[in-house]
């Protein structure tokens, strides 16, 4: 236990530190030109450069003072994978942890202004956030992946599988890491339920597919109306283009039917 | 609108929101399953909402569909190519400005609508109160873009129809079916918000430079992403894992 701390007490020092604002304070006299790549809310780090005080690490959950009456704080967009793709793990990993803090700073902000009732600028940076880790993931995990499958030949992810659980519906099974191969553990095959029967669960089968069939056919249904109301409002319509738009829907069996004739009476050109 | 179709659109986001913003701005969720396991997923929210001018991720729109109100479906006609763009210049077809030609301003694509500068306005009060009767500005309604106007020919700029056709490169142009000119898609219409040409976005303290972005640190590495790490920081681990089944 304490060494999983210790690991995380190092690891926590090494992020925010030095390499990347280094990297970041260096490029800044080569800016010749702009492009669009600009990205959303990495500097935000490093404003703390030296050893802050503990009032100072609390106040890294808040936004810089200076933006605390602003109705506008205006941020580029989120990281792209492409860009994230040339990326080194080392860098990733800063990007990683200036990501997350800049994210719990968002939310920090947006529970104090709601509790101030205030309005909180530009919510849409908690998404740019979100964009941005997401994509880091992606792209750390497309790595672990070709390392796995270049060594081992799998791709190194927890294994998933389909399975009919007790009620017989599928589902998505997550395997588990065990420490007895699956014969040995009588503990887990008692608890098993891969299998499914009995006249309760044939029963609630059935109503469950007439439910889901029932979605279909209305489903169906409101297409169908669609249509009819479209034709209705729209005479002249370019009837391939919905056609393509519906194809469930038999659109010339439709328009032979009164319900789609407007309320109106047809201009004749002379 | 299949992916295809967005993809091919060559309308602009011009908010320059990302769309998950867009989305879990304008949701109203009534009621969400707890996530337990004897719970199935199940939501009851808000599935239609009513579109007017006002965009679906500002206070207006809320007020005008209030949780647990709703009003009556409007009929979108469908539309594939999406047509209009802003700063196209237009001729209408209808109303008291029938024949006059303006200046698309904006676009509301969930309606089928434009809005024209200076064209189909009417005046509106706003800030009225007991005693100070509000002030009266001058408002544009929306045009539908099915109905109400159509492309002006860049050559001879009366009105003409259109249709999208592809030239020998492969590019998709809208051409005048009167002169066979192409009436290309305004500039305007790349312009965002928060800037009018990428070149001129102006950095902020939060953005990372367009030259740290570009700057390539990848190289390839026998080794997963923690091992990288892990020697970068001086961890070793040489304790070997036992033997585990996955099932």
């Amino acid at each position: 236990m304490s060494a999983t701390l210790i690991k995380c007490f190092n690891l926590a020092k090494a992020v925010g530190t030095g390499a990347f604002r280094n990297a970041l304070a260096t490029s800044h006299s080569q800016v010749a030109a702009w492009s669009p790549a600009t990205v959303g809310s990495l500097l935000k780090c490093g404003i703390h450069s030296n050893v802050p005080l503990q009032n100072e690490k609390l106040m890294e959950f808040f936004d810089d003072p200076k933006h605390w009456s602003e109705t506008e704080v205006k941020v580029g967009r989120a990281w792209r994978t492409d860009e994230l793709r040339i990326k080194s793990n080392k860098e990733l990993h800063q990007l990683w942890y200036i990501l997350l803090k800049e994210r719990n700073m968002l939310f920090t902000m947006e529970h104090e202004c709601n509790d101030k009732m205030e309005v909180f600028p530009n919510p849409e940076r908690i998404d740019k956030i979100k964009i941005s880790m997401e994509n880091l993931e992606t792209v750390v995990r497309e790595r672990n992946k070709a390392y796995h499958l270049l060594e081992t030949g799998e791709t190194g992810e927890r294994p998933q599988k389909q399975i009919h659980n007790a009620f017989g519906l599928r589902c998505n099974y997550k395997t588990i890491e065990h420490v007895l191969p699956p014969f040995m553990n009588t503990k887990w095959i008692k608890a098993q339920h891969n299998t499914y029967g009995g006249r309760a669960v044939h029963k609630f089968l059935l109503h469950y597919r007439e439910k889901l069939y029932n979605v279909k056919r209305k489903a169906k249904n409101r297409s169908r109306n669609e249509v009819m109301m479209t034709l209705r409002r729209n005479p002249n319509i370019d009837l391939q283009m919905l056609k393509r738009k519906y194809p469930d829907v038999d659109i010339d069996k439709l328009l032979s039917q009164d319900k789609t004739r407007g309320h109106y009476v047809t201009k004749v050109d002379a | 609108m299949r992916i295809t179709q967005f993809l091919a659109s060559k309308l602009k986001n011009f908010s320059n929101l990302p769309k998950e913003y867009i989305e879990r701005s304008k949701k109203q969720v009534y009621w969400q399953t707890p996530k337990e396991a004897n719970y199935l997923p199940r939501t009851v929210e808000r599935k239609r909402y009513r579109y007017t001018t006002n965009r679906s991720w500002t206070g207006h729109f809320r007020q005008q569909n209030m949780p647990g109100t709703s009003r009556r479906k409007v009929f979108v006609e469908p539309i594939e190519d999406w047509s209009f763009f802003r700063g196209d210049r237009i001729e209408v077809l209808v109303g008291k400005d029938k024949g006059k030609q303006g200046i698309v301003t904006q676009v509301i694509p969930e309606r089928n609508w434009v809005i024209v500068e200076g064209i189909n306005w009417h005046y509106r009060r706003v800030g009225a109160e007991k005693e100070f009767p509000g002030i009266i500005i001058k408002s544009e309604s929306p045009l539908n873009v099915t109905k109400d106007i159509r492309l002006v020919d860049p050559s001879d700029l009366q009105g003409t129809d259109f249709e999208w056709r592809f030239t020998e490169e492969g590019e998709k142009v809208r051409v005048s079916m009167r002169s066979g000119r192409i009436i290309p898609i305004p500039e305007t219409n790349n312009q965002t918000y928060d800037y009018k040409t990428p070149n001129a976005y102006i950095e902020r303290e939060k953005d990372t430079t367009a030259a740290v972005v570009g700057e390539i640190t990848f190289q390839p590495k026998l080794a997963t992403f923690e091992m990288d790490i892990m020697e970068e920081m001086g961890i070793k681990e040489e304790r070997t894992p036992a033997k585990s089944y996955w099932y």
